[in-house]
C-alpha cells in the first residue's frame, strides 16, 4: 500500500499544475484513474503519463471560458504568443551573452568602458524582458476572466510600447541590431493585433455588458 | 456552429458514450477496443476532453459511485451530444466514400 500511497503522492504533484476549479471537479477521479492504469509496484508516474498530464493541465488553462467571444480568443492566443515571443527573446540574449562579451573584447580590446556598457545593456535586456514577461501573463490572465481593466491596460501597455519604441528609434541613442527590431516589431505587431481584437464590438460586450433595463447595476462592474 | 471536424479522440469518446454510461476507465479501454488497439487515451487527455465536453453540453454525468474508497463518475451522451455525433459520423461516412469512389469504384457501390 505505501507504494501506492507514494505514486498517489506524486501524481497529485503533478495534477498541482490544473487549475483549481478543474481540480475541484476531477482530481479525485483522474486519480482512481491514474492508479487503476498502475502497474504492480509501480512508485513513479511514467514519462508519457506524467508529459499527458502537464499537456492536459495547459489545455486547461488555455481554454476559452464559456460565452468568450471568437475575437477575444483570438486575442489571447496572441497574448501566448507575446509571451512566448519574449521569451525567445530572453532565451536568445542568456544564450548569445558570451559571444558578445568575446566580440566586444576583441572590437575593443583593453577598453574596459565598451565591456562595462556591454554588461549594464545586457542586464537591462534580462530585467526588461523578464519584467515584460510578467506584464504580459498577468494581463492574460486578467483577459481570459473577463476583466474590463486588463484591456484598457493592455491598450496602455501598447501605447507606452510604442512611445518607448519612437523615442529609442528616434534619439539615435540605441544601436539596434537587426535581430534586435525584428523582435521588437514582431512584438509591437503581436500587441497592435491584440488590442485592435479586444476593441471590436463583440469584444467589448464581453468585457462590458450592457447593464440590462431589469437590473441596471448589474454588468457594470464586467463579468463574475 | 460552425462546423468544424471533431477531433479524432471527443470522436471516439462520444463514440464510447453512444451505447450507454461508461466511467473513465471504461472510456479508455472501450476507445481502444473501437479503433483496434490504435488510440490509448491517456487520463490527462482524457478528463481535459470529458471537462470540455460537459461545459459544451455534448456529455453529462449519468450518476457517481464510491468504488474502493475512490470515486467514480458515470458519464452518458446529452441530446445534443447523440447528434453531434451522429453529425460527424455522417460528415466521416460521406468523406470515406467520395475517396473509395474514387480509389475503388467496385467497393464504394457496397457502402454507399
Amino acid at each position: 500500500m505505501s507504494e501506492q500511497a507514494t505514486l498517489e503522492r506524486r501524481y497529485r504533484r503533478l495534477l498541482a499544475c490544473y487549475p483549481r476549479a478543474f481540480r475541484r471537479e476531477n482530481e479525485e477521479e483522474i486519480l482512481a484513474v491514474l492508479l487503476a492504469c498502475a502497474q504492480d509496484g509501480q512508485q513513479r508516474p511514467g514519462l508519457a503519463a506524467s508529459a499527458d498530464l502537464i499537456k492536459g493541465a495547459m489545455r486547461a488553462w488555455l481554454r476559452p471560458a464559456p460565452g468568450q467571444p471568437r475575437n477575444v480568443r483570438m486575442a489571447i492566443r496572441l497574448m501566448y504568443a507575446g509571451v512566448a515571443a519574449h521569451l525567445a527573446a530572453l532565451v536568445t540574449v542568456v544564450a548569445t551573452t558570451g559571444s558578445v562579451r568575446s566580440a566586444v573584447a576583441r572590437g575593443y580590446p583593453g577598453l574596459a568602458a565598451a565591456q562595462n556598457s556591454v554588461s549594464v545593456n545586457l542586464v537591462i535586456d534580462y530585467v526588461g524582458l523578464s519584467i515584460g514577461i510578467i506584464v504580459w501573463l498577468v494581463l492574460t490572465w486578467a483577459l481570459v476572466r473577463g476583466r474590463a481593466w486588463a484591456r484598457i491596460a493592455t491598450a496602455g501597455y501598447f501605447v507606452s510600447m510604442t512611445l518607448s519604441m519612437l523615442i529609442s528609434v528616434g534619439g539615435g541613442s540605441a544601436v539596434y541590431a537587426p535581430a534586435d527590431l525584428s523582435v521588437g516589431a514582431v512584438v509591437w505587431l503581436i500587441a497592435l493585433a491584440a488590442c485592435v481584437l479586444l476593441f471590436t464590438r463583440t469584444s467589448g460586450r464581453f468585457y462590458c455588458p450592457q447593464p440590462r433595463a431589469v437590473t441596471p447595476w448589474h454588468g457594470t462592474f464586467g463579468r463574475l | 456552429m460552425t462546423a468544424r471536424a471533431m477531433q479524432e479522440a471527443t470522436y471516439l469518446i462520444l463514440t464510447a458514450l453512444a451505447s450507454g454510461s461508461q466511467h473513465g476507465y471504461g472510456i479508455i479501454a472501450d476507445v481502444s477496443e473501437i479503433s483496434g488497439g490504435r488510440v490509448q487515451l491517456r487520463p490527462g487527455t482524457l478528463y481535459t476532453a470529458l471537462d470540455r465536453l460537459r461545459t459544451d453540453g455534448l456529455i453529462a454525468v449519468d450518476r457517481e459511485e464510491i468504488v474502493g474508497n475512490r470515486l467514480r463518475r458515470y458519464y452518458m451522451l446529452t441530446t445534443e451530444g447523440e447528434r453531434r455525433l451522429a453529425d460527424e459520423a455522417a460528415r466521416l461516412h460521406a468523406n470515406a466514400i467520395a475517396a473509395l469512389r474514387r480509389l475503388r469504384p467496385d467497393l464504394a457501390a457496397g457502402l454507399a
